[in-house]
């Protein structure tokens, strides 16, 4: 069954695809490009490398960006050899972190059940805290993101002083650093930057972890690798010591567009120096149509940190749904406002059982929004798809607040979202610090307490009080957090008179406990479950016959029938920024790469479009179209 | 894969315990001191079979106690079991591999460990005792993530397969086709299918040869088919006679051995042998299970544990005497309970556990060669432990600092500062003082080896003891228990040991036994220089002036004659060597009479003994230190 499943996978890779495959000992860089097949190679290679040794314990480790390319990932390497899935291991960074910190995070102390602050205002209240209680000046609280950077460069907070030119600027750092990590770690908290931050820590202060790991994951393999943080590749680095050679990355240097985040050539660059790998292309491109393939190809060949012997895109896509000159359009519109009511009007023309196959790509937000506004004047569904840190509707927030209360009976913070959420549900006015303050006289739990106050407040009406005595009761059996799940799952009203807000999160909602069901199991304890609930996205599924809006960063590793970019104009992209930093900067090498990557996500038809002037400004085409070889039309169209 | 360390809270008769184990441990105590629900605990820990009554835990199991008279409320069952390698990557590839998720590290060593809990208590929710499984990380938190998984559970249990046998086995029943052992040994026996269908052919013609043979049998099976009629209600069905076997599986199931005991005997099913036999077959049936099957069904990595009760149940003396080596030479990992001194004689010392019951819960005395204290890493340990040259080490695999052998004050000063200024002192130095004390008891391997060679004869009786009496030699091991019979308390009714430790060791080696092993003793020295010199070498193993006072009586006149003498027993010890022919004894000053009795210590001093034994009032009259050490026994902790 199974070895049929995988010969077939195997049966159907092109030459160059399956040498990536196949390939077993020692370190590989493979330059893919956009639709070479990349995670089919990695999961097939995966699946090989298991399928090829079922008498063997050793595991596979493959590393990926996204839990939603990682589930996808995992679930293709368990259909190819179900019998055995057990031994890959298919996650993000941060998972496989969190996942190291879980078990040896002890040596130091972390303890398992650590809780992942991924929102900012939790870190703000937490950091706030931490500022109050050693003192500290209140406006610290700005500090945060210097905080991030040094995390996310590994810096722990002792001696962290020594990155700061001026020495009372580094001290106050250190102390504020010194204080907010202290009060993480009395919280039982991580952030996200710790994740990494800590694994790293971990791994290099005692040599037998890194020694384990290399042991029991023998192969490593790396997605993406080009948008590897500095800190993720130091990760990298301390794990394998000097002697592990079997890592096996994947990487496009034209689509390194995390460069804010830390992301660089120079970790390829790293790469290739420290391990000195094999080198092998992919060249060939499977999902664009050939003129798409061309124009890519013009464009990048404009970028100077790139591999030098980088071969140019091959098209290799054989099906094509429209002829040959109908793949790329090139549209010229007077203002913004006429680029987006006319983009959304040709949207409006295509069969509405397409629409979920058609994306808007943007440089930034606001052109998105000002299209999803057309859009919506023309009765198309769209949505703006971004990762989303928690939910949006009162009735969520409260639920995943009571998850958390019940787990933390003393987290303050968890009862402030519970009860603004529940306070904007049903429009009561309960207040946290009376609460707190009632607490320290009557010894109840937080929890009670605010249930105590918030029935006081409603007097008539009996499904908000059913929620209250299921929280209530849940709290004193906090195990039972499936049933109480179901029990409110049942009173969230199914629709929102003015938003849809609660039909997302809903969907949201399944989408995250089938996904989180898939790595955990189905009786994860809630510690755990609300562990993996945090570090996902909360963002719904994008439902069917919906237009998808992104910004070009959030459609990585994405692919659509029907791609528009829009807003192809010099300071929108390339940013005014990138044009500041002048012609040859990292900073427009990576816009251009911000372009590469849009037009290589369409698989049939790809639409650019510019307009002479955005907010008011006139501005010129942008440099990439002419870079791409296409024509400009002569005058604005509408 | 071996169980390294057992702790238990609240679990049956046990309020507390904690019990090293090794590749074979014996479990000593008396009736109800707790053995049995060590191997209880073993086995509950190590079984979950999802869904199947018997596993897990029932009210009976919640240890109960006058603090504690309802078995929902209070503290939860807690049985935990903690694996370790000796060395890194002692364990096989595959079991790391399989057990990844679970497995913990000594992150400088790599050794690897792995500790699991199992918890249990009332869930009033559910209605029920509700037990849950976990594994746990080196600070005993448990496992997030993978390592949560139900999934590892399983695997565990594979590596780790338990086998209990309790102390009143049936042949009849482990010989059954069902039985642990036997039923599966024989599931596993394949017959090619030719030979199988060839039996059941020849079954077949034999059977129809057999009913015809004879009428009645026929007209027997004719008659039987009128059973179908009534119980299946409108198929027709049909009855017939067999005589034979359906089938190879079917003979199997009735395979039996036999067994001759000699040359010449009759060969007999085992059930028709006595009793010591049987017990013993079962023993070897475990052997020859794990020996062919085991690894097929559970995993070539799997490593049995064997929890064994009394296996010396109706062996002869001597057979019991030869027992120990037959169950250390089993495959696995053996944890035995006794009650046989002849089972115990071969048992090297630090095999050995002794289990009671004190008012502080159970307590469960060895002979460790190392100590433990659960206490926090901190980096200044680092210097103190290079110093130590061995002694102290500390584990990061359990996250415990590790004494091979007895503390020095220094050192235990030293660390006592290195933990000086933490918030959590306290409890840091009630740990390390409580492993400092009992590193005190630490008996080194060579004195241990001294023991075997001289006191291999009294070991397997001393430790069925309640306590302990030393003494020097065998004049005052005969007096001790005559002078004790005629004050009223007969030593071996109350189950009091003397040890005249002049032929079998040493005066501090069983002092220092007694307390490792928890047995009150006391001693009784001669009051000359010898004498004084054993309880000083008694006292310099860390004995404090307290205890030394208390435990050790030395006879003020000197040595045993010479206190006879001083206590005016002339007449009586004059009788007694005229009793054995010597006539001028009569008329003996002490002197020659103290010379005289020490030439025949041991004959004058068993008559002399009879007589106290049976005059209370002559026992009376016996040198102080002995009455008041008799007396002392009473009550003695």
């Amino acid at each position: 069954m199974t070895d049929s499943a995988l010969s077939v996978a195997m049966s159907e890779l092109t030459e160059a695809q399956a040498v990536a495959v196949a390939w077993r000992d020692g370190p590989m860089f493979v330059l893919a490009g956009p639709g070479s097949g990349k995670t089919r190679v990695l999961t097939t290679r995966v699946a090989k490398l298991l399928a090829d040794t079922p008498d063997r314990s050793f595991r596979v480790l493959a590393l990926t960006f996204t839990n939603k390319a990682a589930d996808e990932m995992s679930g293709r390497v368990t259909a190819l050899v179900p019998e055995q899935e057990r031994r890959a291991l298919v996650g993000t960074f941060h998972s496989f972190c969190m996942q190291m910190l879980q078990q040896h995070g002890s040596h130091i102390g972390i303890n398992p059940d650590f809780a992942i602050y991924s929102l900012d205002v939790d870190r703000q209240e937490i950091l706030r805290d931490a500022i109050k209680q050693a003192g500290l000046a209140a406006d610290d609280i700005r500090l945060l993101s210097t905080i991030d950077k040094l995390k996310s460069r590994l810096v722990q907070p002792s001696g962290s002083a020594r990155y700061f030119r001026d020495p009372s600027d580094g001290k106050r750092v250190e102390q504020v650093y010194t204080a907010y990590e202290d009060a993480l770690t009395r919280a039982n908290a991580l952030d996200f930057g710790s994740l990494i931050a800590q694994a790293h820590r971990l791994v290099t202060s005692f040599h037998g972890i890194a020694v384990r790991y290399r042991k029991t994951y023998a192969y490593w393999m790396f997605d993406e690798f080009q948008d590897t943080t500095d800190g993720q590749y130091q990760l990298i680095r301390a794990l394998a010591g000097e002697d592990f050679k079997n890592v096996f990355a994947v990487a496009d240097d034209d689509q390194i567009i995390y460069q804010w985040n830390g992301a660089s050539y120079q970790q390829i660059q790293r790469f290739r120096a420290d391990f000195s790998p094999q080198e092998l292309q992919l060249p060939t491109n499977y999902r664009c149509p050939p003129a798409i393939v061309a124009a890519a190809n013009h464009l990048v060949v404009h970028n100077i940190q790139r591999t030098t012997a980088k071969q140019p895109l091959e098209a290799g896509k054989t099906s094509l749904r429209y002829p040959n000159e109908q793949h790329i359009r090139v549209l010229r519109y007077s203002t913004d406002e006429v680029e987006a009511a006319s983009i959304a009007e040709g949207i409006s023309k295509i069969d509405r059982a397409r629409w979920g196959e058609v994306t808007v790509l943007a440089r930034t937000r606001y052109l998105l929004e000002k299209l999803q506004a057309a859009l919506t004047r023309k009765q198309v569904s769209a949505v703006i798809s971004q990762r989303r840190d928690d939910f949006r509707s009162p009735q969520f927030l409260w639920l995943a607040a009571v998850l958390r209360q019940a787990l933390r009976p003393l987290d303050r913070r968890a009862l402030e979202i519970l009860t603004g959420a529940f306070n904007r549900w049903f429009g009561t006015d309960t207040r946290v610090d009376l609460i707190i303050t009632a607490t320290e006289l009557t010894e109840r739990s937080l929890l009670d307490e605010w249930a105590v106050a918030v029935k006081a407040a409603l007097s008539e009406n009996p499904g908000a009080i059913a929620l209250v005595d299921l929280a209530a009761k849940f709290a004193k059996e906090p195990t039972r957090f499936r049933s109480f799940i179901e029990a409110v799952l049942t009173r969230i009203p199914a629709q929102d008179d003015e938003s849809s807000d609660i039909a997302e999160d809903r969907a949201a909602w399944s989408d995250l406990v089938r996904s989180i069901g898939k790595t955990l199991g189905r009786d994860a304890p809630l510690e755990q479950f609300l562990q993996e609930l945090a570090i996902r996205s909360k963002e719904a599924p994008v439902g069917k016959n919906t237009v998808t809006l992104m910004t070009i960063h959030g459609a990585k590793g994405k692919e659509f029938d029907h791609v528009y970019v829009v807003g192809l104009a010099e300071d929108i992209l390339p940013s005014f920024q990138s044009l500041k930093a002048g012609e040859n900067s990292p900073e427009m090498e990576e816009e251009r790469r911000n372009c590469f990557v849009a037009i290589t996500r369409a698989r049939e038809w790809l639409c650019l479009s510019y307009a002479d002037s955005y907010r008011g400004w006139g501005k010129q085409p942008s440099r990439f179209l002419r870079e791409m070889g296409v024509d400009l039309p002569v005058t604005p169209a509408g | 894969m071996q169980l390294k360390r057992l702790k238990i809270a609240n679990f049956r008769s046990i309020r507390q315990a904690d019990i090293d184990l090794g590749p074979v441990t014996i479990l000593i105590g008396t009736n109800n001191a707790g053995k049995s629900a060590i191997l209880e605990a073993i086995r509950i820990a190590l079984t979950r079979r999802w869904g199947q009554r018997g596993t897990g835990f029932t009210e009976y199991d919640v240890h109960l106690c006058d603090g504690r008279p309802d078995p929902k409320v209070g503290d939860p069952v807690v049985i935990e079991v903690e694996l370790q390698e000796e060395a890194a990557n002692e364990w096989p590839e595959d079991l790391h591999g399989e057990l990844e998720d679970i497995i913990q590290l000594d992150p400088m060593s790599g050794r690897a460990s792995i500790i699991m809990r199992v918890s249990c208590s009332w869930d009033a929710a559910e209605e029920s005792f509700v037990p849950r499984w976990e594994f746990l990380n080196v600070d005993r938190n448990p496992l997030a993530g993978r390592g949560a998984r139900a999934v590892n559970l399983q695997e565990f249990f594979q590596f780790l397969p338990v086998f209990y046998l309790e102390a009143l086995r049936d042949v009849a029943d482990e010989f059954s086709s069902r039985s642990q052992f036997w039923g599966k040994l024989l599931r596993t026996v394949q017959i090619p299918e030719p030979l199988e269908q060839k039996s059941k052919r020849i079954f077949d013609l034999l059977n129809r040869r057999l009913l015809g043979a004879d009428p009645l049998l026929a007209n027997l099976a004719t008659g039987l088919s009128h059973i179908s009629r009534v119980a299946a209600a409108d198929v027709p069905g049909e009855a017939d006679l067999r005589l034979l076997p359906l089938n190879t599986w079917d003979i199997l199931s009735k395979a039996e051995v036999i067994y001759q005991t000699e040359g010449d005997k009759p060969w007999l099913p085992l059930a028709r042998h006595g009793q010591g036999v049987q017990s013993l077959s079962i023993m070897f049936l475990f052997k020859a299970f794990v020996e062919l099957i085991l690894k097929d069904l559970y995993r070539p990595e799997s490593s049995a544990v064997l929890a064994l009760e009394e296996p010396e149940t109706h062996l002869h003396p001597q057979a019991a005497r030869s027992l120990w080596r037959h169950i250390s030479e089993l495959p696995g990992q053996k944890i035995v309970t006794t009650h046989s001194p002849y089972f115990l004689q071969h048992v090297p010392f630090r095999d050995i556990r002794v289990v009671r019951v004190g008012k502080d819960g159970t307590t469960v005395g060895s002979l460790p060669r190392q100590f433990r204290a659960p206490v926090p890493y901190i980096p200044q340990l680092d210097a103190i432990v290079a110093a130590s040259a061995g002694l102290i080490t500390y584990d990061r695999g359990l996250n415990e600092l590790v004494l091979s052998g007895s503390l020095p004050q220094k050192q235990y000063r030293q660390l006592l500062v290195a933990y000086g200024d933490r918030p959590d002192r306290q409890a840091i130095h009630a740990a390390l003082r409580k492993a400092f004390d009992t590193s005190q008891e630490f008996i080194s391997d060579a004195e241990l080896e001294q023991l075997e060679t001289f006191a291999r004869r009294i070991r397997g009786e001393i430790f069925f003891a309640c306590r302990w009496l030393l003494v020097e030699g065998p004049s005052d091991y005969h007096l001790v228990h005559g002078i004790a019979k005629g004050l009223g308390y007969d030593l071996d009714e109350h189950g009091v040991s003397v040890i005249d430790f002049q032929n079998n060791g040493s005066p501090e080696i069983f002092a220092v036994l007694a307390r490792a092993l928890g047995y009150p003793w006391l001693a009784v020295v001669d009051g000359d220089a010898a004498g004084l010199d054993y309880i000083a070498r008694i006292a310099a193993r860390s004995f404090s002036a307290d205890e030394i006072a208390r435990r050790t009586y030395s006879l003020p006149a000197g040595h045993l004659e010479q206190q006879l003498v001083a206590d005016g027993l002339q007449p009586e010890l004059k009788a007694i060597l005229i009793s054995f022919g010597n006539a001028a004894a009569a008329s003996f000053d002490d002197a020659t009479l103290i010379a005289t009795l020490e030439n025949d210590k041991i004959g004058y001093a068993a008559v002399l003994a009879k007589q106290c034994a049976e005059n209370p009032v002559l026992a009376q009259r016996m040198s102080a230190p002995f009455r008041n050490a008799i007396l002392s026994l009473r009550g003695l902790t």
